[in-house]
């Protein structure tokens, strides 16, 4: 028996089987919490954040347009939740100690990759809300100039030079001499 | 733009983005120049660093508040029984089937009391009830002999258990705090 398609997951939701939508978080809930987790750089603001997400999708999915994909859109809702969530505190919370590692690695190599994470973390972390979100939606969710400016409401000109200032941030950080 | 033109951080970055226009002619420059090759090597360095950011694990599941709590299994009849069950219910119908005519013909000749029969019975046996009622005499009791105490004693009496009802309570208020 195959697996039901998100798309049949959305529709027995909508006819009331709540347990279908427990099933489309246990598929979305890791990236849907990756996404906060780069946002917020905190990992319990990131789960409530994550949860939130969940909540807002399940309160709009009878507007849910059964053609788009629910992965992607999940995962800009989350973006936009944290974006507002950044924008409302306008404080830059302390970031949180990770394991950033796989845990198969080799000891140096696994010190090495968390301690690359961790520094590419904090860079974003340094970064204003609305540049860490463009940042999110390009790298990581890998939308066009085009769908960005529709997702953040932000003029085509903002989203390249948010882009722009962002990367060269980052790379002040992470290239910046010890 | 020109091939000997240096392309711009912004058109690298478009470039690299998949946005650009002009990308024949970025291509083309890249071709002759090493120092903007230099800087589109650099640039692709620091997309690869941001999006080899590994995934973090969750510890706990989102979807609880939508995942139904297992319900107690269901206590199953073993299925020798439930034949069993169906098998008394066809032997108890073959029998009703087979004593049909036998209760026809018996049931006429049992003599069974009227409704109105059995009311008047009631009737009676209720005016008895109510006839030996009305005669009723409670037992007399016999007489205590009046106790004569000075009113001091019963005042004394009163305030002392007072006092231990009072002492009692606040000992087990006490307690519970």
């Amino acid at each position: 028996m195959t697996a039901p398609t998100d798309r049949d997951l959305i529709q027995h939701t909508r006819r009331g089987a709540n347990d279908a939508f427990g099933e489309l978080i246990t598929r979305y809930q890791a990236s849907v919490f990756n996404v906060c987790y780069r946002m917020l750089h905190e990992r319990g603001e990131a789960e409530d954040l994550a949860q939130e997400t969940f909540m807002r999708a399940y309160d709009r999915l009878h507007t849910f347009d059964l053609e788009r994909e629910f992965g992607p859109w999940i995962r800009r809702v989350a973006a936009n939740l944290c974006l507002n969530h950044l924008e409302a505190q306008k404080v830059t919370a302390p970031l949180d100690e990770e394991r950033d590692a796989d845990e198969s690695a080799r000891p140096e190599k696994q010190v090495e990759v968390k301690e690359r994470g961790a520094q590419v973390r904090n860079a974003l972390a340094s970064l204003p809300p609305h540049y860490r979100a463009v940042v999110e939606l390009r790298h990581y969710q890998e939308l066009s100039y085009d769908e960005i400016a529709v997702e953040l409401n932000i003029p085509l000109s903002d989203v390249k030079s948010h882009l722009f200032r962002a990367r060269k941030i980052l790379a002040e950080q992470l290239h910046a001499p010890d | 733009m020109h091939l000997t033109d240096h392309v711009t951080d912004i058109q690298l970055n478009e470039y690299l983005d998949h946005e650009s226009s002009e990308r024949v002619q970025i291509d083309a420059h890249l071709s002759i120049c090493d120092e903007c090759t230099v800087r589109l090597t650099a640039l692709q360095t620091l997309f690869a660093e941001i999006e080899s950011l590994p995934e973090l694990e969750l510890t706990h599941t989102l979807a609880a508040r939508f995942t139904p709590t297992p319900s107690l299994p269901v206590a199953q009849l073993p299925r020798w029984l439930t034949l069993t069950a169906t098998l008394q219910a066809v032997l108890a119908l073959i029998a009703f089937i087979v004593a049909a005519p036998f209760i026809t013909k018996l049931l006429p000749m049992v003599q069974m009391p009227s409704l109105p029969d059995i009311f008047l019975q009631l009737q009676a046996q209720w005016t008895a009830w109510l006839a030996a009622l009305s005669v009723f005499q409670l037992p007399t009791l016999p007489q205590i002999p009046a106790i004569e105490l000075p009113s001091l004693v019963v005042a004394l009496t009163l305030a002392g258990v007072s006092m231990l009802w009072l002492v009692g309570n606040g000992l087990l208020l006490r307690n519970q705090r």
